[in-house]
């Protein structure tokens, strides 16, 4: 739809989706209510970052669903009218009207069976679009072990289908190089390939716990992710499980023309892998990297690969770091450069153009640090290729907004009337 | 004299002539070493990277009911949307003709696709495409039967090809929601045309079931036709299962 060379997005988009023409107008921040904060809800927390507007880098508008059901991740539909974010401890989904006044989203609609219908997934987890349609990857099931499943929806919210992941004890044809444990996470196409690649986390007994409790708890600290799995995406078939222990989370594929791999990084082993197609045709997955100090146990959240394919940028939650890799050679990323951003940071999202940085710092309601720890946070960068700059930064908590997660961009342009 | 694929083809390279390189989103890039025009159009369409699924070897679930709407064909007379494609596996695709950027690939991709559907006699009598309009101030019914005769194979055993467009606005717009297919102007003059807009592509099955929808990344004519046997496959398994004398 757009048809400048100027492209202003997060580089961690569905291909399938609109992109906005310039510079990014509005953050969108899907922001986890706490009690006792504020009105205590879970919300949309709208920021202005024109720059040449009076309230840049400053709260416009605050839209809270009503309760608290662990907000975390979501997207936009592929025409990117409508804003889909999920809360993972209440299933629920909530659709926002983005289009009608992008400065200011309205709640549409909430999707509040989808245990029901999916048939036993919980915990909707990333909104992925794909054309006409949005794939929910899930983070759990009912009984709350983990084996979960990709669901699909119609963009105007009815449900399609539910495609689980495989497991030992039913594979579904794939081949498995260790072990195919049915967790899940994220889930991204590489449309050309005609492959989709899933991650994996956790379950819901485990996400919801808190973290002090539940690292000191060896059996349940066996229960995270250790496979990614290949699918044939026009069929949703699973083609191969790879292996790749403590728990991948963030996917992003290149997107360079030739370039057919994608990193993710692993929370629990601190590693960047790359998922590649080798020369002889055929999909391999490769420890590339390490994170900071893995014995350190820094825990990799979030990436963000640059659109030229360049810099992949990683955040790491406990010492609250975000580290700046050249990946030019995919198979050997090397560090250039760190900052700490806080005392614990989460997601980091960067513009098309890879000048403007943004991060905010929680994980999880009961993972999140305590005490003068529990920063809350959006801040904003810009980036010369060399170092991070500051441009703004919001406090979450002094402002009674919570703990900020994923950001999504807006703009105008998007909608001409 | 050149064929009529080749003429399509030239069609096709006309009408993007000028226009940028596919947006980030349609996904389609040239191969290594092939810059020109021809292969930008033809790429995808013809080398797609990645094998087929067999047909009948995955699921194509509902995705919603195919709406219907009043719409005029290439005499002007008035149909229901919905009751053209009823009884018949449809590909329903929204264009409109001064699209300088994807509708002429999508129309290409089509033509392929009932080229390829006029070799099997048992899909194209049980298949139709509509192209509809979403420009009815320019693409009147003359215009949409002109657009037609550069795409429409002239072949007998070629699968029907319907061009329709609607009276005005008012028409257009419940149908456009209905299928959730967005289109606005664009804010500044484009050498690609006045309308920005998202290709959606439907695959719709007799009984008026949206059973898959496809952007340029998978408008690939084979793909679209295993996705076809997959439903007469489906077809005839129910026909099967609801026979008396099985």
């Amino acid at each position: 739809m757009a048809e400048s060379t100027a492209f202003a997005d997060e580089t961690c988009q569905s291909p399938y989706m609109a992109k906005i023409t310039g510079e990014e107008e509005f953050v969108y921040v899907w922001t986890l209510g706490v009690e006792g904060v504020g009105d205590g809800s879970d919300k949309i927390v709208t920021v202005d970052v024109r720059k040449d507007s009076p309230s840049f880098g400053k709260v416009i508008d605050v839209d809270s669903i009503g309760g608290r059901g662990e907000a975390h991740h979501g997207g936009f539909t592929d025409d990117r009218r409508y804003l889909w974010m999920a809360g993972l401890d209440d299933s629920r989904i909530y659709i926002f009207d983005i289009a009608s006044d992008p400065a200011n989203p309205k709640l549409l609609k909430t999707i509040d069976d989808f245990t029901e219908k999916s048939g036993g997934a919980v915990g909707p987890h990333g909104a992925y679009a794909l054309p006409g349609r949005v794939l929910i990857s899930a983070l759990s099931n009912k009984d709350g072990s983990g084996r979960t499943a990709l669901v699909e929806y119609s963009n105007d919210g009815a449900y399609v289908a539910t495609h689980w992941m495989p497991t030992a004890a039913d594979a579904q044809g794939a081949e498995v190089e260790t072990i195919a444990d049915g967790y899940g996470y994220d889930a991204r196409v590489l449309p050309r390939k005609n492959v989709m690649l899933t991650s994996s986390f956790t379950g819901r007994d485990n996400y919801m716990r808190p973290l002090g409790d539940l690292v000191k708890d060896q059996e349940a600290m066996k229960h995270f992710g250790q496979t990614m799995v290949l699918w044939d995406f026009h069929g949703r078939k699973p083609k191969k499980v790879f292996h790749v222990p403590g728990a991948p989370l963030e996917i992003r594929w290149a997107w360079g023309p030739y370039n057919n791999y994608a990193f993710t990084s692993t929370a629990l082993t601190s590693k960047i892998w790359l998922v590649y197609e080798d020369r002889d045709g055929a999909w391999k997955a490769s420890a590339v990297a390490d994170i900071g100090t893995p014995s350190e146990m820094p825990v990799p959240v979030d990436i963000s690969l640059s659109a030229d394919d360049r810099t992949l940028f990683v955040d790491t939650f406990m010492d609250g770091m975000t580290r700046v890799f050249d990946v030019s050679d995919p198979h050997k990323p090397k560090q250039i450069y760190e900052k700490k951003i806080g005392s614990q940071v989460n997601m980091v999202s960067q513009s098309w153009d890879g000048t403007r940085l943004y991060y905010t710092s929680s994980l999880l309601a009961n993972w999140d640090k305590t005490g003068q720890d529990n920063e809350q946070f959006l801040k904003a960068y810009s980036w010369d290729g060399q170092q991070l700059a500051p441009r703004f930064e919001i406090d979450f908590m002094a402002e009674k907004l919570g703990r900020p997660h994923i950001m999504q961009f807006g703009s105008r342009s998007l909608y001409p009337s | 004299m050149i064929d009529t694929c080749a003429a399509r083809m030239l069609v096709c390279f006309v009408l993007l002539a000028g226009a940028p390189g596919a947006s980030a989103h349609d996904g389609h890039q040239e191969s290594p070493g092939s810059q020109s025009a021809g292969s930008m159009v033809a790429g995808p369409s013809t080398d797609y990277a990645f094998p087929l699924a067999e047909p009948g070897t995955y699921r194509l679930p509902a995705i919603k009911p195919a709406a219907g709407g009043g719409v005029l064909d290439e005499l002007g007379r008035g149909h229901d949307l919905a009751e053209l494609m009823r009884g018949r596996i449809s590909i329903l695709a929204f264009i409109y003709t001064r699209c300088g950027d994807v509708c002429p690939t999508a129309s290409l991709r089509l033509s392929q696709l009932q080229d390829l559907a006029a070799g099997n006699p048992g899909i194209a009598r049980r298949l139709r495409l509509v192209s509809m309009s979403f420009d009815p101030e320019h693409d009147t019914p003359d215009v949409m039967a002109d657009y037609a005769g550069h795409w429409r194979s002239v072949d007998p055993n070629a699968p029907e090809w319907l061009y329709v467009t609607t009276v005005d606005q008012k028409q257009l717009q419940p149908i456009l929601a209905a299928y959730d297919q967005p289109v606005m102007p664009k804010t500044e003059p484009s050498s690609t045309g006045p309308l920005a807009h998202i290709l959606r592509v439907f695959l719709i099955d007799p009984s008026g079931q949206v059973r898959n929808i496809y952007s340029l990344d998978f408008l690939d004519p084979e793909l679209v036709l295993n996705d076809i046997r997959t439903l007469i496959l489906d077809e005839e398994q129910h026909d099967r299962r609801m026979s008396p004398t099985r």
